[in-house]
């Protein structure tokens, strides 16, 4: 999978390309509109992260100029405007996801899956590992096959994890992304402990092997055993 | 007690009026008197002479006197009394025909008649006198009495009217609040004192409401501008954690992910205050609180169980307002949350809705909390508490944008926050 990052502060965007490399994902970076427009020209990208604020220019015009030359890369903005107007005007101009800053990576990453599996939908929407197969349009999960009796968000929670595999996820970047802004009310994340746990018991009762490990002090992670 | 400008100006000039009057009315008798008594002396003063002249001309003898004296009531000639110079005084005479004494100006004068001293005495009424004085005095107070309430009537017409740009002004000042939109408008006004009045207070407000306005651009830029920097802060941790760790450098960077997290929600909250300042949400919407209520249960169910509150929400019929569905959002999330956060291990938090109020009863500490400090910015109750001390201020911050009320009371072991539509 190849991403284009269009973002002026490069610390950001070479954290995005670090964290995202292991993981499959290559991402190339531009800072400004210019370098973008010409980039995209070039080549193409399942995926653009799309800073709005660029040192020449907008960031809605490069959604502007795709739209112009049909392009059909999948655009998730990450911008630090928080505001309702922004974000109608960016999907009006055809970006498909909005995040604002700040952000945690492994919902960024998680972000990315979703979309460029949207694009690429031939039928069925499926993420597997091993023997675990997730439907994310029907909102099943089978392990070998058998159904597993899991909720909604444990689905959700699982695909983050997957999404995420080799990753050490925090325990507020996993409840950011179980209740979205909900999660920054909270003084602490400990509830997402109680659907680890439950997750853990329905992959182990189907036959699935462990692989949610707890990661002292900070959170959980993914990993093959 | 204050009294107006318009009727303290007229009462001063009242009081003024009234005491010259009073000073003037006896001050006006006393010259009068003493004028026509300096004439009347004059005259008694001028027919002596004219007597004098007309005797020694005419050849007045001393027989004449005798009969001059019986036909003549006024002036008498008299023997001689040892007087060296003219002598004026006043007298009274008992008068037969009106029965009273009346007041007398007498001239006492020696002359000599065929060589012979005698004295000429002259007495001059002046009861004739005395009623016009009165009759003048009494004349001049009715003048004085009808300019003073015509002039009194004319300035308090033309005061109000001359004052009529000031309390328009007043009026506009006092309605004025410096966080809303509207800026008093002064009229134009041809007196120059109420022009620079205004000049200076439009200059005033101007400067105020830049200030006013800045200060608070200044907290939603910087909040907006800090996102940048906090952004960094948290994919650095994000890679930082994917590395190999010590238990102390996990528990450090787990705290430290804590940290950015409370940086980001105080970050996040001062962003929503300074934006429901600027009015950025202004678009108003039927809302039926039950569905938002309901929205959001599960999830704060959740967060109550692990402090294992019991959460009741007699859902009722649906109660419809108007509001921002964001701001409306965030007031059910933050009450909610509030509910949450200062109750207690295994305590109850009670929701009720009815047509008007809106109202989350939790259990918590045993004592009744500040009601008037809870709501301000930064207010924290309990210092140690989680809470960045801006859920309730944006409570209340909502709440008055909606012009609707929250209230706080505490009554058998529950804290109850009503919000009143």
């Amino acid at each position: 999978m190849k991403i284009l990052i269009i973002e002026d502060e490069t610390a950001i965007a070479s954290s995005i390309k670090a964290y995202f490399k292991p993981n499959g994902v290559q991402c190339e970076t531009a800072t400004t509109t210019s370098e973008a427009l010409s980039k995209i020209g070039l080549y193409d990208y399942d995926c653009i992260l799309l800073d709005l604020m660029l040192p020449d220019g907008d960031g809605f015009d490069i959604l502007k100029e795709l739209k112009r030359t049909n392009k059909t890369e999948g655009v998730i903005i990450i911008s630090a405007k928080e505001n309702l107007e922004t974000r109608l005007e960016g999907f009006n101009l055809g970006a498909d996801d909005y995040l604002t800053k700040p952000f945690h990576l492994a919902e960024l990453l998680v972000r990315i899956q979703a979309l460029v599996r949207r694009k690429n939908f031939q039928g069925s929407n499926t993420v597997s590992f091993n023997e675990i197969t997730v439907d994310v349009l029907a909102k099943t999960v089978s392990v070998k096959g058998a159904r597993l009796d899991i909720t909604k968000k444990e689905i959700d929670l699982l695909l983050f994890l997957i999404g995420n595999q080799n990753k050490v996820l925090s325990k507020a970047a996993i409840a950011e992304h179980l209740s979205g802004d909900m999660a920054d009310m909270l003084d602490n994340h400990d509830f997402i402990y109680a659907h680890i746990k439950n997750l853990k018991k329905k992959l182990a009762q189907a036959g699935s092997g462990d692989y949610i490990q707890t990661v002292y002090g900070l959170g959980y992670k993914w990993q093959n055993e | 007690m204050n009294k107006k400008l318009l009727h303290k100006t007229t009462r001063n000039f009242l009081v003024l009026a009234a005491v010259i009057l009073l000073i003037s009315a006896p001050i006006f008798y006393f010259v009068s008197h003493f004028l026509y008594i300096y004439e009347a002396d004059e005259v008694l003063v001028f027919h002596k002479e004219d007597f004098v002249a007309k005797a020694s001309e005419q050849g007045f003898s001393t027989a004449d006197i005798a009969l001059w004296n019986q036909y003549n009531r006024s002036v008498e000639i008299i023997p001689d009394t040892g007087l060296k110079k003219d002598s004026l005084f006043s007298k009274d005479y008992f008068d037969a025909t009106s029965q009273e004494y009346e007041p007398f100006r007498e001239l006492w004068a020696p002359i000599v008649i065929d060589g012979q001293k005698y004295t000429y005495t002259e007495k001059n009424n002046l009861v004739v006198m005395e009623g016009m004085v009165i009759a003048v005095a009494v004349m001049f107070l009715m003048v004085i009495a009808f300019l003073m309430t015509g002039i009194i009537w004319f300035s308090k017409r033309s005061a109000s009217r001359l004052w009529a740009p000031f309390y328009d002004t007043l009026k506009q000042i006092q309605d004025f609040e410096l966080d809303k939109s509207h800026h008093p408008q002064f009229a134009d006004t041809d007196i120059e004192e109420f022009t620079r009045l205004n000049k200076s207070l439009e200059r005033l407000i101007e400067k105020n409401v830049a200030i006013f306005k800045s200060q608070r651009e200044f907290v939603e830029n910087a909040a907006h501008e800090l996102q940048t920097p906090l952004a960094l802060f948290q994919t650095k941790l994000d890679s930082l954690s994917q590395l190999q760790m010590t238990r102390e450098q996990s528990e450090l960077l787990a705290s430290l992910e804590q940290d950015v997290s409370r940086l980001n929600r105080l970050n996040k909250n001062l962003l929503l205050l300074s934006k429901i300042d600027n009015e950025t949400y202004f678009e108003l919407e039927p809302i039926v609180v039950n569905e938002y209520l309901g929205k959001n249960l599960e999830f704060f169910t959740e967060q109550a169980a692990s402090k294992g509150i019991r959460v009741a929400f007699d859902n009722t019929r649906p109660v419809t307002v108007k509001a921002n569905p964001i701001l409306f959002d965030v007031l059910v999330n933050n009450l909610f949350i509030n509910a949450i956060r200062h109750n207690i291990e295994n305590g109850a938090i009670h929701i009720t809705l009815d047509d008007g109020a809106l109202s989350f009863a939790n259990t918590g500490i045993g004592t009744a909390l500040d009601a008037e400090r809870m709501f301000n910015r930064f207010a924290k109750i309990n210092p140690s508490g989680k809470g960045n001390g801006l859920g309730l201020a944006i409570v209340r911050k909502i709440v008055e944008v909606n012009h609707w009320t929250i209230g706080y009371h505490f009554s058998g072991d529950r804290h109850i926050f009503t919000v009143r539509f």
